[in-house]
């Protein structure tokens, strides 16, 4: 280990930390820095991360500066809060004032150490250059190269983290420009990344410009539920529902990075694409219930003495919480008497599949729980067995917790279809969908929560158990499948009241390590 | 003392470009004594010489050498032929009148080093110049001085010849190693060096082309006998480019140490009829400008003008007499700077554009009080703060010039014109 | 859609062998290119190249926009670059830039003069300076210390040659 002293601070760093490293992530110290990003190579270019070494005369940068035994650093003196100030100045010369209409106000670099380093009294007269504006950089990320420093970051990531190198610096000196060849999208499967790793309002996602003020936004730390990686992610949230996710930094699971596809995940939270109470058929008529009332019926029904036993199947889907399969499966075994509980794979082929970076073909949060739950009870099935029971009469009554996330089960339509022979068909979900409304008979839906609002344990493909809290209500009605086991018991549930809650919620496991904003 | 013919001897002789005619005034005798001697025997030959880079910083030459590691991994020499500092347009004179002179030189410091492949990394413009040396590579590598077992010394060495496309920065030598690795020619964070981790990563050696061509004479006449000419602390000759408001302009060879004034007076010419000397730049674009005082008993070598403030840099005289405006001079060479400037770190990307901009406004007429200090302020904020020395390049001449010649900038600010009478300001027809 | 010429393929094949990595070769190749697509690197150039050098065109690109004598917009016959640095500028660059494209009929740095012939450029120190003023046609050997009348003559001999 190596002593040095930072802003009189004495610390004892491992050879080759950097003095960067040191400030931000051991020592706590505020540096001003826009280039350098712990997942990213050192670029050393946006010269803001100035110190004073003691024997040096000549300023040095923090980010490509290793630490020493002994070295005495400061970046408090006059020296350099000169040169920082200059140095965000040199940034802001050429850059818009627009940030009355751009999205990265609120939680932009360039505003937040300006605010706390910079210089104040712009002596810059001279007319500004002039560069691109609203390029359609790709699917989902739209430039705006007079907002850019150029710190490179995002060609950096193009280059070595998703090697897609789509992005390069064109031009020299203050001509430069980020861009695409010749208009070419920047369409990878990370490329939101870009975004977040934009420290100004350069790079602005298309799915959330514009949309709202990120100060009118509260953020609630959780899994993505997207796949089986499990990567830590915020969601950012308000009254209206949810906005935008991003990445949260887990070494172990995703380190800083998610891929754009569980960006999509939050949509089917929001209350568009709810189902908000229940809905039961008899007899060729339907009615709307609260869904503990429904619960409770089908509860009745599934414990009456002529119907519980083998004749009822449970289907269970990789997209639920270990403590919710442990009180489903515990309820079907042991009030129901049933071990005819099915696993319901949603891409079979593909489900082995990985791209290398984070993202898994298995597209449920928690397969591997499930799994591990089935066999702790002992139930070994096929689904072939559930088809023949529904067709030789075996098996009359069906319950199924169907998937939150419809959007990653292509045979939805298809297993509606095999399921509704059932002559009692119980289906548990949290979105609404059309086949579902269209089936006919004795049918009872009713609405679940989603993992934004319920506490949980997911296990990942890799086998790391990560927790989940609940951060907001969405749908007021709507149960976890734990307290729709209860329900089917008969206990009288209160599903939540009021229809927006906020709960502070942070994703736990030891992996999980907070950086504060990068 | 005077004008001396010492790396320059045999340049008047047209027939010393070919291999043939080299080898008929003893070229190539240098490398095959030094391929006998030791190789810390040469480095601390060309140590002892004095001999310090001609490219600009005037680094000791077998310090640099020194700094290799020994590490075991493959070595590289580099030739920095790029010579884009304005001004400077002595490499191209050696390189059309004696390439086989750098050949040799390369040979013979690539041997000392234990480089088994060397580049000469030349400028794309100068396309006259890189035929000349792929000529002469052709040759050198027919005659065996370039290959295996060079004259049987068991000394292997590939020299081969990099194409540049038009980029100031590429002089510097990790914006050269960027460029030959086929990417931007952008300097490269420092640590690591280039000796350390250079070209591909590997240890490099970047050296110009009048140093590595000096080392033939070093190897020749001893340390000692380099040492013949210049001073204690700035040993041997010099090429100096000189341009601007002499009646002679060209390149001169002159022991450092050499009066500047005598460069101008007796080499040059002098100036032209009926002018006086207003200031000079002794180093290159980005040396600090010297006025007609400071001239006055300047002498040519690494020290005076240290004292002066200014640098020896690559050896190229700029001379301006009493008919220039120093405003209209500077808004050329901020100009410069700002076209040149790579862009990847942000006080020079910003800073040369918005001082460029600040002296165009002067010169058109659109000067604001606060100019001169904020000038100023922008290079001492640039300066030093960047990867490379661009910005210090930028920063020098807008803070000499108008620190030295602040009264013709007020002036200007004030009444919209130069304070030169009868001088020629260029007004733009095309903007 | 811009394609090399066998003998060029070839050319740009031996050039990325030549060095330690292929990317080297980018400089060598974009002017191969630029020489057989008329004197521009056109997107379709870069994009050819990197699917014969088998490097992401971004990069290219990037190459391409950094250095100056690549032209990202058609030129002339002539592609004219007169030295506007310091030294040159002393011994009347600027001016003489400007007689010559009056001479050449072009109105703008970079415009290309209606006969097709003639783009004129303002370039930096080319290191010529104990000549100037100077100029660079295309990637040809120096044409220096010019004078007003030699810069006309110089417009007037390449219309000539040019046979126009």
């Amino acid at each position: 280990m190596l002593q040095c002293t930072i802003n009189g601070k004495e610390l004892e760093v491992k050879p080759g930390t950097t003095i960067i490293e040191a400030m931000k992530l051991i020592a706590h110290e505020d540096i001003a820095h826009y280039c350098w990003h712990p997942g990213l190579p050192v670029a050393g270019v946006c010269r803001l991360c100035v110190v004073e070494i003691e024997g040096n005369p000549r300023l040095q940068i923090a980010c490509n500066t290793q630490i020493t035994d002994g070295m005495k650093i400061t970046n408090q003196s006059e020296k350099v809060k000169e040169a920082v100030k200059w140095g965000l100045d040199f940034h802001l010369i050429n850059h818009p004032l627009d940030c009355p209409i751009c999205d990265q106000a609120g939680e932009c670099e360039l505003q937040n150490q300006y605010m706390k380093f910079g210089k104040y009294d712009s002596e810059m007269a001279e007319p500004k250059v002039k560069k691109h504006k609203v390029v359609d950089l790709g699917p989902r990320v739209v430039l705006d190269s007079e907002r850019c420093i150029l710190c490179s970051r995002c060609v950096r990531f193009t280059d070595e983290v998703t090697k897609t190198h789509e992005l390069g610096i064109f031009n020299r000196g203050d001509r430069s420009e980020i861009g695409t060849f010749n208009g070419r999208p920047l369409d990878n499967k990370y490329s939101l990344n870009t975004v977040d790793i934009c420290p100004v309002g350069a790079l602005t996602s298309k799915d959330f410009r514009f949309r709202q003020r990120v100060w009118f936004l509260k953020e609630h730390q959780t899994i993505c539920t997207g796949c089986s990686t499990g990567c830590n992610v915020k969601v950012s949230y308000n009254k209206e529902g949810l906005f935008r996710v991003k990445p949260v930094y887990n070494e172990q699971v995703n380190g800083y990075w998610m891929c754009d596809e569980g960006r999509d995940v939050y949509k089917y939270v929001n209350k568009p694409a709810r189902l908000l109470d229940a809905w039961m058929t008899t007899a060729g008529r339907g009615e709307w219930l609260h869904p503990l009332t429904a619960a409770k019926k089908v509860g009745e029904f599934l414990r009456a003495p002529e119907n519980k036993g083998k004749s009822v199947a449970l289907v269970l889907t990789g997209q639920h919480t270990l403590e919710e399969y442990e009180a489903l499966i515990s309820f079907f075994k042991n009030e129901v008497g049933t071990d005819r509980i099915f696993h319901w794979v949603n891409n079979p082929e593909s489900m082995n599949d990985f791209d290398g970076l984070l993202i898994r073909g298995d597209k449920n949060p928690n397969t591997k729980g499930l799994l591990e739950t089935l066999e702790r009870h002992g139930i070994k099935t096929e689904w072939k067995e559930l088809i023949d029971g529904l067709s030789t009469g075996a098996i009359r009554t069906v319950v199924v917790a169907g998937p939150e996330n419809q959007a990653v089960y292509p045979d939805f339509k298809a297993k509606v279809l095999e399921l509704s022979k059932a002559q009692k068909l119980v289906w548990l979900t949290a979105c609404k969908n059309e086949e579902l409304e269209r089936l006919q008979g004795d049918v009872t839906l009713i609405p679940l929560k989603t993992y934004i609002e319920k506490d949980g344990t997911f296990v990942n493909y890799a086998g790391l158990r990560q927790t989940v809290k609940k951060g907001l209500t969405v749908v007021a009605n709507a149960m976890s499948l734990v307290e729709v086991a209860e329900a089917f018991k008969g206990v009288d549930v209160r599903p939540e009241e009021a229809p927006f809650k906020v709960g502070v919620g942070r994703v736990n496991n030891e992996a999980t390590l907070q950086r504060g904003s990068l | 003392m005077a004008e001396v013919k010492y790396l320059t001897e045999h340049y008047d002789k047209p027939e010393y470009r070919t291999l043939e005619g080299y080898k008929k005034y003893g070229g190539y005798e240098q490398l095959a004594r030094a391929l006998k001697m030791e190789r810390q025997k040469i480095i601390d030959e060309v140590k002892a010489s004095g001999l310090r880079g001609r490219g600009g910083a005037g680094f000791p030459t077998g310090v640099k050498w020194g700094f290799l590691p020994n590490n075991g991994e493959p070595r590289y020499l580099l030739c920095n032929a790029d010579e884009s500092e304005p001004g400077t347009f002595k490499d191209r004179l050696m390189m059309e009148r004696a390439p086989h002179q750098l050949i040799e030189g390369m040979i013979i410091s690539a041997y000392a080093i234990g480089a088994h492949k060397a580049y000469i990394y030349i400028r794309g413009e100068y396309t006259g110049p890189a035929a000349i040396l792929e000529q002469a590579i052709r040759e050198a590598r027919e005659a065996g001085y370039i290959g295996k077992n060079i004259l049987g010394s068991g000394f292997d060495l590939d020299l081969d010849l990099f194409i540049g496309a038009g980029a100031y920065i590429c002089g510097e030598e990790t914006g050269l190693i960027s460029s030959l690795e086929g990417t931007k020619g952008q300097p490269k964070l420092k640590p690591p060096f280039p000796a350390v981790q250079g070209y591909l990563r590997k240890p490099t050696i970047v050296n110009n082309v009048e140093t590595l061509a000096s080392v033939v004479n070093i190897i020749r006449d001893g340390a000692e006998g380099y040492r013949k000419y210049g001073t204690e602390k700035s040993a041997g000759t010099k090429l100096f480019s000189v341009s601007g408001d002499v009646q002679k302009p060209g390149t001169y060879e002159v022991p450092l140490g050499y009066k500047l004034m005598d460069l101008i007076n007796n080499e040059c010419g002098g100036l032209k009829p009926g002018r006086k000397l207003k200031a000079v730049i002794p180093g290159g674009s980005s040396a600090p400008v010297l006025t007609a005082a400071e001239c006055e008993n300047a002498t040519l070598d690494y020290e005076c003008m240290q004292q002066l403030g200014s640098m020896l840099g690559s050896g190229a005289v700029i001379v301006m007499d009493d008919s220039r405006c120093m405003v209209d001079i500077l808004s050329t060479i901020t100009h410069f700077y700002h076209h040149e400037s790579c862009g990847q770190c942000t006080p020079c990307r910003e800073g040369t554009g918005w001082m460029e901009k600040i002296v165009h406004g002067i010169v058109h007429g659109e000067g604001k009080p606060g100019d001169i200090d904020l000038l100023l302020k922008i290079a001492n904020n640039i300066k030093g703060r960047t990867i490379c020395a661009l910005a210090d390049a930028a920063a020098f001449p807008v803070i000499s010039f108008v620190t030295k010649f602040r009264d013709e900038f007020e002036y200007f600010i004030k009444e919209k014109r130069s304070k030169v009478k009868g001088t020629k300001i260029y007004a733009p027809m095309h903007h | 859609m811009f394609k090399l010429s066998e003998e060029g393929l070839n050319y740009v094949k031996s050039e990325m062998a030549r060095y330690e990595q292929k990317q080297s070769a980018i400089i060598r190749a974009l002017y191969r290119a630029q020489d057989e697509n008329g004197g521009w690197v056109s997107p379709e150039v870069i994009q050819h190249l990197s699917e014969v050098m088998d490097i992401p065109a971004s990069h290219i690109e990037e190459v391409a926009t950094f250095y100056t004598m690549f032209n990202k917009q058609p030129v002339g016959k002539y592609h004219i670059q007169v030295c506007c640095t310091l030294s040159c500028a002393m011994a009347g660059g600027r001016e003489l830039t400007d007689l010559m494209m009056k001479e050449a009929g072009c109105s703008k740095l970079g415009e290309t003069s209606p006969d097709g012939l003639f783009t004129f450029s303002k370039v930096e120190c080319l290191g010529s300076c104990g000549t100037a003023p100077m100029l660079q046609i295309n990637r040809e050997p120096y044409i220096e210390n010019l004078d007003e009348q030699k810069a006309i003559q110089l417009i007037r001999d390449l219309r000539a040659k040019a046979g126009k």
